[in-house]
């Protein structure tokens, strides 16, 4: 454990992977209860147009997945709630259109290599000092958001009709989610890869479920879960030269498989 | 308290709700006062829920105009002070993660600003609403663990702790016991005539609570309001709206 935190490197991967973990299970919980978990994989490819136009470009990448990934979450709110399609044929338009794109931008810019594929698996391993800083900025601001309007965006959560008569406003709340989720995501696509971030959302809140306890205490778990999947994973990446966003994944599998059997009654 | 028949919560004038070219509700004009104790009932599909949800907002008529307190619908801000208790209240996902006090603490979460955490006076309005739904040894329950007659109790609460001035329920006795509903019934009365707390509650349960109410209201894409509803089970009305023998459903409303 020392020796893997001797290197700078596995410093800045660590650091990069714990800001992800809570940024990831914080909104997840959200998102989750608000039953957009399949909306996290959609802006997840989303985010790769953002990628692969900065990779061509020349642009940051990161800064580009994240406009694209606000600007599909908006378009995804917009057509929910105006034309009443079925939502998840939606997302699923919107998760392979992007995805497509991705490909096309990439493959006419001549740069489909290695770079595009760290951003589909995760490349926790070259996070740079400057990818931790825009980390940092944006997540903080993400998760201040979060927590400001977390009561709000949890009654729109538990039953939305009802948040609506009460005053909330409501549609500005769901804007207000899927946007923070758009940021994290593109945000977390460096560290874990767009493939798998939506399991680092969607898992540990899944897993927190299983203990039936009150909404605060669901965050914590999920938050606690998260944070072991990263370190472990990682721990795994190391040692064993595998690709860490898939060793994240499968240790947060392996707590939910835990929680599963810990709470079956 | 008295019912005060100069200030109209609700003033609706000519309201007509048509969907896909089928006439829901058709020329509907009431007033509901405060201090009020109405209910609603109807047949399935005469559009009941359809007329409380335009009330809430949550529909928009074809036509005519809604008035609360007096402002027009759109310029209407104090949401807060209506609660609203859907139908579909006692069937919430026994997964969702809530406590009993986490549901009941949404009731203030309209009326409180950014930035700023529960106050005190948050708090004691919440334990308060608890405390009249008789619920407060369940405050650390989960929401998905609790009887029927619980969890309506709960959402009851969580709509008094936004403190309105008027509760309009949708058949919320949906997988209800018996007994729980007649303790509902009781509470329900409790609030109108000692909280002085306007209640406008769809129900099937006409024969149980007809002493209680004030009034009557049949809807059945049209409305035909009476003011006393003792005497509207035998009411040819009634017999009209449904288009069967009015005693028939008197009965049938006595075995359950």
């Amino acid at each position: 454990m020392i020796e893997m935190l001797s290197y700078d490197f596995m410093q800045r991967a660590f650091l990069a992977g714990i800001i992800i973990a809570i940024l990831a299970s914080v909104s997840g919980t959200f998102i989750v209860l608000r039953r957009y978990s399949m909306m996290s994989e959609t802006l997840a490819h989303s985010a790769l147009v953002g990628v692969a136009v900065g990779l061509v470009g020349g642009y940051n990448p990161l800064w580009m997945a994240v406009i694209v990934a606000i600007l599909s979450a908006w378009l995804i709110e917009y057509l929910r709630s105006s034309f009443s399609l079925y939502s998840d044929a939606v997302l699923a338009i919107m998760l392979s259109g992007t995805l497509a794109v991705a490909v096309i931008v990439v493959s006419l810019g001549g740069a489909l290599n290695n770079s595009l594929f760290s951003y589909l698996f995760g490349s926790i391993l070259s996070v740079s000092k400057e990818d931790i800083i825009t980390i940092s900025i944006f997540g903080s601001i993400s998760l201040g958001l979060l927590l400001i309007y977390a009561k709000e965006l949890y009654f729109v959560a538990y039953d939305e009709e009802v948040a609506k008569t009460s005053g909330l406003k409501v549609v500005f709340l769901n804007y207000l989610l899927v946007s923070i989720a758009a940021v994290i995501i593109a945000l977390s696509i460096r560290v874990v890869g767009s493939l798998l971030i939506g399991a680092l959302m969607v898992i540990p809140t899944a897993s927190a479920l299983q203990y039936r306890v009150g909404f605060a205490k669901t965050i914590f778990i999920s938050l606690i879960i998260a944070l072991l999947s990263v370190v472990f994973g990682m721990g795994l990446s190391f040692f064993f030269s595998l690709p860490s966003g898939a060793t994240i994944v499968l240790s947060v599998l392996v707590l939910f498989v835990l929680s599963l059997v810990v709470n079956k009654q | 308290m008295p019912i005060n028949f100069k200030v109209p919560i609700f003033d609706i004038k000519n309201l007509n709700f048509t969907i896909r070219e089928q006439k829901i509700l058709t020329d509907i004009s009431f007033e509901i006062f405060a201090g009020e104790y109405v209910a609603i009932i109807g047949p399935n599909g005469g559009g009941k829920t359809t007329l409380i949800r335009m009330l809430l907002g949550l529909e928009k008529p074809t036509s005519g105009t809604i008035k609360i307190f007096g402002k027009k619908l759109k310029e209407f801000k104090k949401w807060y002070k209506i609660g609203y208790v859907p139908q579909r209240a006692s069937l919430i996902d026994s997964s969702f993660p809530a406590s009993v006090l986490d549901i009941v603490s949404m009731g203030r979460v309209a009326k409180r600003k950014l930035f700023s955490s529960a106050t005190k006076e948050d708090k004691e309005i919440v334990k308060d609403a608890m405390q009249k739904m008789d619920i407060c040894d369940l405050k650390d329950k989960m929401v998905g663990t609790l009887s029927g007659g619980q969890r309506q109790r709960v959402m009851i609460a969580r709509a008094l702790a936004s403190r309105p001035k008027i509760l309009i329920l949708d058949e919320p006795n949906t997988g209800v016991d018996a007994k729980s509903q007649r303790n509902f019934y009781l509470l329900l009365k409790k609030l109108n005539k000692e909280e002085g707390i306007t209640i406008v509650f769809i129900t099937h349960d006409i024969g149980v609570i007809a002493d209680d109410i004030g009034r009557l209201f049949t809807i059945n894409q049209k409305a035909i309001i009476c003011n006393d509803p003792k005497k509207a089970m035998s009411c040819e009305d009634m017999s009209k709206l449904y288009g069967i023998d009015a005693h028939l459903i008197h009965n049938h409303k006595h075995e359950h």
